[in-house]
């Protein structure tokens, strides 16, 4: 992070070769879009870039790209739904399994399972309040632990807690069917 | 199922999420053996999260090489920086200065001439009015799709119900957009001032997105769903987001 804040940009690398896959993963968790999941790393890699200067030595640099990546797709999401409501009032929000997510070569029925339990869930997890959701996708997509989730959203771990409660209970009721 | 539970309920969710802390744990799971209203939550809690744990997004892969990342990264730094978003305070102050500008130059020329006699007199403005009027038109229209653009957002949010409110169950937190709703409304005040009839056009829009800003603005911090869907229809009634959209566009060009 040192040499990126220099501009040195072969520093790019290594910070690419480490970090790129959870924040694919959670770009991807917003916005179920492949592309535009992929964009929103390779923009959270030219913010991180242009803002190494700004970057607190002190501070890890996970979540600090966590929370690029989170804010980029949360915009993201937002521009996307103001063009649906704009287009069309409140549509039914949807989302496609994409192929290139999959790792692996799953069968046709595993496909078809994986689709359909990324549709519910990705239906589930867009019905979350904002700070739910991020809070839960940390959590959940990034595996970070609380107190990390409350210094990388700048939280108090009792918000971050009882969001993440919240978040569980509210994707449970949604999720009630396919668990039953 | 006592109020008492409620204290365990949130413990009970963090260890069905693998998010307690270690030395929370004994007591919890101490309380889930004699507890069964408490022992079912957690099942519930931990069929659901299992259920979660098949995303394939959990196990996704990028389909792109870190190389390739790396390109396309490079590329986007080298193309030309893009456009800043539009700052109230910067553009505040680059009207002052330049009618600072306007003010002072004249009057320092001329005390400069009074000096010396024997210099030619300046008596051009170093901005003109075309270039003022320019400038003024430009940061008219950019402060009213900004407002725009953030009404827009809000109102989104409004109508899609933001958070559930702690304090009272049952009803929605709308705290921070009505702070949001009063802090637009007093931007759109100086935008009138500032904007004169260069926003004329889009003045019944302005009015319909104030009025639906000052709803937002007096709403209480927690409400009832059924108030929210109000403005909601009202939007909906007035094709508010559709028409932002539009004027936005041509504002910005």
């Amino acid at each position: 992070m040192q040499q990126l804040a220099r501009g040195e940009r072969d520093a790019l690398g290594p910070l690419m070769e480490r970090h790129n896959r959870r924040l694919f993963r959670i770009a991807l968790s917003y916005l179920r879009d492949v592309d535009e999941a992929m964009d929103a790393v390779q923009e959270t890699f030219v913010k991180a870039y242009q803002a190494a200067a700004r970057w607190d030595p002190v501070s890890d640099v996970g979540p600090w790209l966590s929370r690029i990546a989170v804010n980029h797709s949360i915009d993201c999401y937002r521009r996307r739904r103001r063009r649906q409501q704009s287009e069309a009032p409140m549509p039914e929000q949807t989302t496609e399994y994409d192929a290139r997510w999959r790792t692996g070569d799953p069968s046709p029925e595993s496909e078809a399972a994986g689709r359909e339990i990324g549709h519910r869930i990705a239906t589930a997890l867009q019905a979350l309040p904002e700070r739910q959701r991020t809070i839960f996708v940390l959590r959940h997509y990034d595996e970070r632990s609380l107190p990390e989730i409350a210094d990388t959203l700048g939280m108090s771990l009792g918000t971050v807690k009882s969001s993440l409660h919240r978040a569980v209970a509210r994707l449970r009721e949604r999720l009630g069917r396919v668990t039953a | 199922m006592t109020l008492f539970h409620g204290r365990w309920r949130v413990r009970v969710s963090l260890l069905a999420a693998g998010a307690l802390e270690p030395h929370e744990e004994p007591a919890v799971r101490a309380h889930l053996a004699s507890c069964d209203a408490c022992r079912a939550d957690h099942e519930l809690s931990a069929r659901a999260l299992e259920v979660l744990g098949r995303d394939p997004v959990r196990s996704a892969e990028m389909p792109l090489s870190v190389a390739s990342l790396r390109t396309r990264v490079l590329a986007r730094l080298d193309e030309a920086p893009a456009p800043r978003p539009f700052r109230w305070g910067f553009a505040g102050a680059g009207l002052a200065a330049a009618a600072l500008a306007v003010a002072i130059v004249p009057t320092i020329l001329e005390h400069t001439s009074h000096s010396s006699a024997d210099r030619p007199v300046a008596t051009e403005k170093l901005v003109s009015d075309e270039v003022m009027a320019r400038m003024e038109r430009r940061v008219a229209r950019d402060s009213a799709a900004r407002y725009l653009d953030e009404a827009q957002d809000l109102l989104v949010t409004v109508s899609a119900h933001p958070a559930d409110c702690e304090k009272e169950h049952g009803r929605i937190d709308v705290g921070e957009e009505a702070r949001r709703s009063r802090d637009l409304l007093e931007r759109r005040a100086l935008m009138v001032e500032l904007g004169g009839d260069e926003v004329a056009s889009a003045q019944p829009l302005l009015d319909d997105v104030e009025g639906l800003l000052r709803e937002v603005a007096a709403l209480p911090e927690c409400v009832r769903a059924d108030s929210l869907d109000a403005i909601h229809r009202q939007m909906e009634r007035r094709k508010v987001l559709m028409k932002i959209d539009l004027l936005t566009r041509e504002l910005r060009g």
